[in-house]
């Protein structure tokens, strides 16, 4: 009890801390556009980006024979996680005329090529998995 | 003065009967939705996996907090303490991983958020003044994290469309989650424990006529999955300062063999502005103390020549290293006859901007191997690397590694 008191007055304390922080620097951190997108971000998630995600596990649900299902799963969130981590690279948004040593490749067919892998190490495990099963169930 | 033992304590429980008080339901007809019972089915929206996940984030979480607030002493101008020039690859380690850290973190973050929404439909919403404020410093939280990775993503590709100067606001934002954080961590404490205290391996199987609402993946199945989407978004991106990987960072918004000489640049000369300034045949450095000097560039190609392997590790997370010959910066201070206890302020061509200066401790000015390099790799330096002269020190953010220098002295 005591130490649950103590974590969220020490929390308190930081989240004043840094809220004193950004305003004071206001000049630079924006703090207006600043809150916006931290109330922003949560509500682009869990209206938006969650949802679909929903949507395509309840499609990959009554449309995949069920023996694919656990291999989509895993290759949707595998492969999901390295298309987001992809988006800012992708269409090079922050690229410069001056510097070409930033972003220097081309991302899309990196992304490709990192989920092409993705999807041959799903079907290989997946297939390692099944065998492996199928051999204990003989035994 | 008589005191009254009571008094305090029936003022607390006052308070917290206040703060506990049950607030009226809203009505049943706004259940709606999400909101109405059993909206939810799936067996992965379950605290026991929603705890694991959560200690995972917060290991990520405090690598990410411990080696930003490094970065951020290592580029304070007045710390208390010099930051450590030793080991030299001190900076470019804990860079690195704050950077991977925190791409490893977003996997398991949307994870957790998977597992948890349907807490975000809790009936009633609100149920106490208490319960009203734990939800609002979820927000902070779910709203810090996301905030800070996000723009964490864009900042090391050069995408700024943030709108706020990217180290004062991811380092306030830091203060901001890891406070809502702890408070989080204090709320859920006891949950939490009796959570990590399930096993996962006994899963419950449905009954047969709720079959097709089995998730495909089973808790653990889940797990480590999220595990194996960290480790791919580390393995494409790791590339970028562990140079054996460099031909596997595919979605690495930098590589560590490409550059002029072999090396990355940060900001190039035509960027800082300093083309025509760089290249003057009458370029001197000036070096300021008791007895001022101007040099030339062969008066510095005249001096004792050191080479040194150093990294240069940016802030957004990229190494690599190079062979740099030329100067240490105490001899060029000697000349001058500069006092050897003072900070030392090393100020670009570059006219504007925050970088344009950077200032070294007495003791990384002292270091032999804090060099004023003229050579990369035995070439002259090419100008997107700071040609005529450029600062190089062992264990020193990339920023602070200042370019096109034009003057230093005591500050």
């Amino acid at each position: 009890m005591r130490l649950r008191v103590l974590l969220m007055l020490t929390g308190a304390a930081a989240i004043g801390y840094g809220v004193v922080g950004l305003l004071r620097a206001a000049s630079v951190t924006n703090p207006v556009r600043w809150t916006a997108q931290l109330v922003g971000a949560p509500l682009a998630h869990d209206g938006l980006f969650l949802p679909v995600v929903l949507l395509l596990v309840l499609a990959g649900r009554r449309w995949l024979p069920s023996s694919w299902r656990v291999p989509a799963a895993v290759f949707l969130l595998v492969g999901g996680a390295l298309t987001l981590v992809a988006v800012p690279v992708l269409g090079r948004p922050g690229a410069r005329p001056d510097n070409l040593t930033l972003l220097p490749r081309d991302y899309v067919p990196g992304l490709a090529l990192a989920l092409a892998v993705t999807a041959g190490a799903v079907v290989l495990g997946t297939a390692v998995v099944r065998t492996a099963r199928r051999l204990r169930s003989r035994r | 003065m008589v005191h009254s033992p009571g008094a305090p304590v029936t003022r607390l429980a006052a308070l917290r009967g206040l703060a506990t008080r049950p607030l009226p339901e809203p009505p049943a007809g706004l259940r709606r939705g999400p909101f109405r019972e059993g909206s939810f089915r799936s067996r992965l929206h379950d605290a026991a996996l929603a705890a694991r996940l959560g200690r995972w984030l917060g290991v990520l979480f405090a690598v990410c907090l411990v080696t930003g607030l490094l970065s951020h002493w290592a580029q304070s101008p007045d710390p208390w303490v010099a930051f450590p020039t030793r080991p030299v690859w001190l900076y470019r380690v804990t860079q690195g991983v704050h950077v991977l850290a925190g791409m490893a973190m977003i996997p398991v973050l949307l994870v957790k958020l998977f597992v948890v929404y349907p807490r975000l439909f809790t009936w009633p919403p609100v149920r106490s003044l208490l319960h009203g404020l734990e939800r609002l410093s979820l927000l902070l939280l779910v709203g810090g994290a996301l905030l800070q990775v996000a723009t964490g993503l864009m900042n090391i590709a050069g995408w700024y469309a943030f709108g706020f100067f990217f180290p004062v606001g991811h380092y306030w934002g830091a203060w901001v989650t890891a406070g809502a954080l702890l408070v989080h961590v204090g709320a859920k404490l006891s949950t939490a424990r009796a959570a990590l205290a399930q096993p996962l391996s006994g899963e419950v199987l449905p009954p047969p006529d709720e079959e097709d609402r089995a998730p495909a993946l089973s808790r653990r199945a889940l797990l480590a999955s999220t595990v194996a989407a960290s480790a791919a978004v580390v393995v494409v991106t790791a590339g970028q300062t562990v140079r054996p990987l460099a031909p596997l960072a595919l979605l690495a918004p930098r590589d560590p063999r490409i550059g002029p000489q072999g090396l990355p640049v940060n900001k190039s000369a035509a960027a800082a502005g300093v083309e025509a300034a760089a290249t003057d045949p009458a370029y001197r450095l000036r070096v300021d103390g008791p007895v001022p000097r101007e040099l030339s560039l062969a008066d510095l190609a005249a001096l004792e020549q050191v080479s040194a392997r150093l990294p240069i590790a940016c802030v957004e997370g990229w190494s690599a290293e190079g062979i740099w010959t030329g100067v240490r910066v105490r001899d060029v201070l000697a000349l001058a006859e500069s006092p050897e206890d003072r900070d030392i302020l090393v100020q670009s061509l570059q006219r504007n901007g925050l970088y344009a200066r950077s200032v070294l401790s007495p003791a990384a000015a002292r270091d032999p191997l804090t060099l004023l390099a003229l050579r990369l790799g035995g070439e002259p330096l090419h100008l997107d690397h700071g040609y005529p002269v450029r600062l190089i020190a062992p264990a020193r953010p990339g920023v602070l590694q200042t370019k096109w220098v034009a003057r230093l002295g005591p500050r």
